[in-house]
């Protein structure tokens, strides 16, 4: 038995991956230009993974800062066709629910709003009035530009906000002059004008007042149009399946309850389209690569024949000349891939820099860029390898 | 065979035909046995199959007919894998235009000739070393080939064959690409090594080399015109033992 196995060939692992390096050592120019390739098809991969990643990273921060807790209750389908109608205390039912924070509803009134009484009825400049609870700016995140929100005392006088898109259309620049705008038939103060609602862009179109003289002059009847409900962190899918069972028992489907922030993430994916031609392009530059390690690994075995011979002829079987090509190949690739991975990780960061976000070179990116370059070096190098393996010993070392 | 001499070598009835339209017989049956210890040269003009014997002899190439023993086991049943651990193990080859590998360096060329048996660099290395200072270059062991002289390269091919004793070494016309007192040189280190107990096996076109060796086998058109061995001498040698 042992004599048996003393008569075969054998190589070392160790060997293996020595004599797959050697041809690199020896053309150590043709072995950069070559690795380049798969160098900068990994590295454009990898930088549009890495961007990405940075601008997800980026996205998230945002939506974390603008409260990615948020949810809004609106009116959904209604089966019969009849008109949904919440009940005017929906706010109040859904703060009841255990890990709401925080609810505010806002309600639509027969309105309209103008500069001026004298200028025509039909043109608000498609400006809603709105009668709304007191705290809806902070159940949005939203901001003060100038003046102050309503409070208990304002909401019962002739005062109004305005929301940004709102305040510019009716020509209201300044709160110095205390203006006033004329809504169906008063006018009111314009006591606050509002920074751009991200979470809730409806905000910008709309003339807030408070909800008692919303009742009192236009008969407002303060059945919520929309509810905004900041949730306990972890909680917004428990949360959001009990609401329309608070508010609409007999009906909860047609209640329909969105998360704002999920609606900029979306947004987000406008650039995937963009995201995957650059990808495309990073694989098709790989390809190119791939393409080039085979032709290099053609010419080198045709150069090397007598190497080859002489390998047979001390004991190499046509396996172990396959393996040291095979292996030479991808470790030509693998020397690209690592370039790559580094140099699209330093375009990463660079990019990062320059945007001022958050670096995020996803990990999986950098392990993926290397794989996917040893897979490529070990195909482009298969052909090659079994050119070099079928080569006839006796031919390989003859002389001429 | 008579009993004593150890065959290491032995050609039956060994025919080679390359494809062509006719077929080129470079080998018309061949029968020889060199035994341990021998020096033997095989001359004959161009294109007699000298080249073409030694290939057979050496394992790399099969014939189209006839067989070849080596120590007795015949080549035609072995696989790939066990035709090459032969190789590997019982035969060394020098060549003409010496084959050293480019880019490593002697003692790493030298080295070479155990790669495939799996023994650790380490002891390779060592062996490889020893061998190289046994061919006379101990002097030039962290040089590589392209930095010396033909003579030189072929000391380190010789080294290369040698390694891990083979149980005989074939020379396709080790000093065809030597000037004459190089040449002189390797043959005088083929015959130190074969009092030394090498078997080698030698082509060469010096008639006067090959008339200084102990034996000599003339090849013409694939068939062996003329065996020293077959003559007086060698007989009351056989006769002898
Ligand atoms: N691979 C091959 N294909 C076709 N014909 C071949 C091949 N190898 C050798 N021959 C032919 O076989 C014959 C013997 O060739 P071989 O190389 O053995 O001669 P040789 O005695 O070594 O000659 P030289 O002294 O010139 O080296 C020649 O006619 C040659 O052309
Ligand atoms: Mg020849």
């Amino acid at each position: 038995m042992r004599r048996g196995r003393d008569e075969l060939s054998f190589l070392r692992l160790a060997d293996v991956m020595r004599v797959g390096g050697l041809g690199l050592r020896a053309r150590k120019v043709r072995t950069l230009l070559t690795a380049l390739g798969i160098a900068i098809g990994i590295a454009a991969m990898v930088a549009v993974l890495g961007i990405t990643a940075s601008e997800d990273a980026q996205v998230q921060a945002e939506l974390n800062a603008l409260g990615p807790n948020l949810l809004e209750v609106l009116e959904g389908e209604s089966i019969t066709g009849a008109e949904i109608v919440f009940p005017v205390e929906s706010a109040d039912m859904i703060e009841r629910i255990g890990p709401v924070e925080m609810a505010a509803q806002i309600s639509t009134v027969d309105a309209t709003v103008r500069r001026t009484e004298f200028i025509p009825a039909a043109q608000t400049g498609g400006i809603a009035v709105m009668a709304t609870d007191l705290d809806v700016l902070d159940a949005v995140n939203g901001e003060v530009a100038q003046g102050m929100f309503l409070d208990e005392h304002s909401a019962e006088i002739p005062s109004v906000v305005l929301g940004s898109v709102a305040a510019e259309r009716l020509g209201v620049r300044s709160l110095d002059s205390t203006p006033i705008v004329y809504l169906t038939d008063t006018y009111f103060q314009v006591i606050g004008v509002l920074e751009p609602v991200q979470l809730a862009p409806g905000f910008d179109r709309t003339a807030f007042i408070g909800a008692p003289i919303a009742e009192t002059l236009f008969d407002a009847e303060l059945e919520p149009q929309t509810i905004y409900v900041d949730v306990v962190e972890g909680w917004i899918d428990d949360v959001r399946t009990i609401i329309g069972h608070t508010i609409r028992p007999e009906a909860p489907d047609e209640v329909t309850v969105t998360r704002p922030s999920d609606a900029i993430e979306a947004r987000e994916v406008t650039s995937e389209s963009f995201r995957s031609l650059l990808l495309g392009l990073g694989a098709v530059a790989l390809l190119v690569g791939g393409v080039g390690i085979a032709n290099v690994m053609v010419i080198s075995v045709l150069e090397r024949q007598s190497e080859i011979g002489v390998r047979r002829a001390l004991g190499a079987t046509r396996r172990h000349i396959r393996l040291q090509f095979v292996v030479e190949a991808a470790m030509l690739s693998l020397l690209g891939g690592i370039a790559g991975v580094g140099l699209g990780a330093a375009i990463t960061a660079g990019y990062a820099e320059r945007e001022d976000s958050v670096v995020s070179v996803p990990l999986e990116a950098l392990g993926l860029g290397v794989a996917a370059a040893l897979i490529i070096g070990g195909l482009a190098g298969l052909y090659p390898a079994a050119r070099a393996a079928r080569l006839d010993p006796a031919e390989a070392v003859r002389p001429g | 065979m008579t009993e004593g001499t150890e065959a290491v070598l032995e050609l039956r009835g060994v025919e080679k035909s390359y494809p062509g339209t006719p077929p080129i017989r470079a080998l018309a049956g061949i029968d020889l046995d060199i035994s341990a210890g021998e020096l033997v040269a095989i001359v004959g003009p161009s294109g007699s199959g000298k080249s073409t014997m030694l290939n057979m002899m050496g394992a790399l190439d099969r014939p189209t007919r006839g067989n070849v023993l080596v120590q007795g086991r015949d080549l035609s049943t072995l696989s790939d894998r066990r035709v090459s651990g032969l190789r590997g193990r019982r035969i060394g080859f020098v060549f003409q235009h010496f084959h050293l590998i480019d880019g490593i360096g002697n003692i790493e060329n030298v080295a070479t000739g155990q790669l495939y048996q799996g023994v650790s660099r380490r002891h390779r290395r060592t062996e490889a070393i020893e061998m190289l200072e046994r061919v006379g270059l101990g002097h030039r062991l962290q040089n590589r080939p392209n930095q010396l002289s033909g003579g030189e390269r072929q000391r380190v091919a010789i080294a290369r064959a040698l390694l891990g004793d083979p149980a005989i070494v074939l020379a396709d016309e080790p000093t065809g690409n030597l000037d004459s007192k190089t040449s002189d040189e390797i043959v005088e280190l083929l015959r130190v090594l074969n009092q030394q107990g090498s078997t080698i096996v030698v082509i060469t076109h010096d008639r006067d080399l090959a008339a200084s060796l102990p034996r000599t086998v003339s090849l013409l058109d694939g068939k062996v015109e003329h065996d020293s061995a077959h003559q007086d001498g060698a007989q009351t040698v056989l006769a002898s033992s």
